[in-house]
């Protein structure tokens, strides 16, 4: 008999949800929330959604393992997805696996990044996204589900077992599910994917190895300039990967603030440039040893300033969320990309 | 009941087997690897040190990546391959 790793399918006999679940944990299938059973009849439904889409997905690091649609299907089955999510999923797959966004790293890492995953475009609306109040939180079954079958799919397939290849010093809440919509509904300016080359009707995932979202709290200012002062406040941390890690990293702006902003005159490009001038870090606030270690390694400071990430278009502007004077920060790993998928329909 | 495997993967095609060479650890060439963090190079000035006390360490050589998040170059990989027998790599945090 083959080694259950060898196996596509697997006889596990009579089984019950809770007997399913303790099997799937002494396996180390589990996220450690319950799943749902993968049986082939629910795996042959979502597959059956993707059927179109024939282009066959690169070995997956750090295990390198090729998954076949079966597989990736059983784990977004577990993730509690519907069928029709699948699509969305493969997606954010194959994102990750951009060699740019660096999936061994961000997985073997003691960073604690997780992906982040993004949906624009009509599939939002389709599928029943959250973009808008508390779009990063609970309560909404496919910002849930979706983020939480890629990682599972990291898990399982990728082979990230948490203190095994998975090396992260804490970990992060975002490793169990951070997916959202955009709102471009409220989005003054191009949403995202279009700023990226897609056009407005088509449905795109974009997926990056972030922190969990910093707050950008400001219900003070009142002019775009202030705002811009918060945001940079925020945004210049010296314990994020920003400054010697670089990368990309996204500024998630809320509807709100985002109207204060367009009415003062300001473009994404014009919002990019004034937070690099503005987010840079002084000396002062990094210690002696890590300001050493910088400097020896290519990442001397200007001045007195550090600069975090290498230009303006490192930083990504996108407008998610609802009432309320609040944006996010979202640092990345650093040694990534920001990967933008269209979602195969 | 029949569930399909969430960890199914068939295996990678290509995976070159590499033909290893004896190296004599009292002599040659070594490269020491530097993950790039701060204190890899510490654990290597310590390895190289203590290699000093029963070997010439005239051909004991360090390297290291860009940055910490990526991995190695290419060009370095070969680099290393070409001019050293042995390479010790230190991953320390």
């Amino acid at each position: 008999m083959k080694d259950i790793a060898e196996q596509e399918v697997i006889d596990i006999g009579d089984m019950d949800v809770e007997a399913f679940n303790e099997f799937a944990a002494e396996q180390g299938w589990s996220d450690g929330m319950p799943l749902y059973v993968p049986t082939e009849e629910k795996v042959a439904k979502f597959v059956e959604r993707v059927r179109g889409d024939n282009r066959p997905f690169p070995p997956v690091p750090p295990r390198q393992v090729v998954p076949t649609l079966q597989s990736l299907a059983a784990n977004a089955v577990m993730a509690g997805c519907k069928p029709e999510y699948f699509p969305v999923v493969t997606a954010a797959m194959r994102g990750v696996l951009d060699p740019d966004y660096n999936l061994h790293g961000t997985l073997a890492t003691t960073h604690s990044c997780a992906p982040m995953v993004m949906i624009s475009g009509p599939a939002r609306m389709e599928l029943g996204v959250n973009c808008g109040s508390n779009c990063f939180g609970q309560g909404w079954r496919a910002n849930a589900t979706i983020g939480r079958a890629l990682g599972l799919m990291l898990l399982n397939v990728a082979g990230a077992k948490p203190g095994e290849m998975d090396r992260s010093t804490q970990g992060n809440p975002a490793k169990f599910t951070f997916c959202f919509g955009e709102n471009e509904e409220e989005n003054p300016w191009t949403p995202y994917h279009v700023q990226r080359g897609f056009a407005p009707t088509d449905s795109v995932v974009t997926v990056m190895s972030g922190e969990g979202p910093h707050n950008l709290n400001d219900h003070g200012s009142t002019t775009g300039d202030g705002l811009l002062t918060t945001f940079a406040g925020g945004m210049a941390n010296p314990g994020a990967n920003t400054i010697y890690g670089k990368g990309p990293m996204f500024v998630i702006i809320g509807p709100e603030h985002a109207a204060t902003l367009k009415r003062d005159g300001y473009t994404i490009e014009s919002i990019r440039e004034e937070l690099w001038k503005r987010s840079r870090v002084h000396i002062s606030r990094v210690s002696k040893e890590n300001l050493e270690t910088y400097t020896t390694t290519g990442h001397k400071p200007d001045g007195d300033w550090l600069t975090i990430g290498r230009d303006p278009s490192d930083i990504h502007i996108t407008v998610a969320g609802g009432p309320g004077k609040h944006s996010a920060f979202v640092p990345s790993f650093g040694g990534t990309t920001v990967a933008c998928v269209r979602i195969a329909t | 009941m029949r569930i399909v495997n969430p960890t199914f993967g068939v295996a990678a095609a290509g995976g070159d087997k590499v033909a290893l060479k004896p190296i004599n650890w009292a002599t040659d060439a070594i490269a020491l690897m530097s993950n790039s963090k701060p204190n890899a190079r510490e654990l290597l000035d310590g390895i190289r040190a203590k290699l000093g006390a029963t070997r010439a360490v005239d051909n004991i050589d360090f390297h290291y990546k860009n940055s910490a998040s990526q991995p190695a170059p290419k060009d370095l990989i070969e680099k290393v391959a070409a001019n050293y027998r042995g390479a010790l790599l230190a991953i320390a945090d």
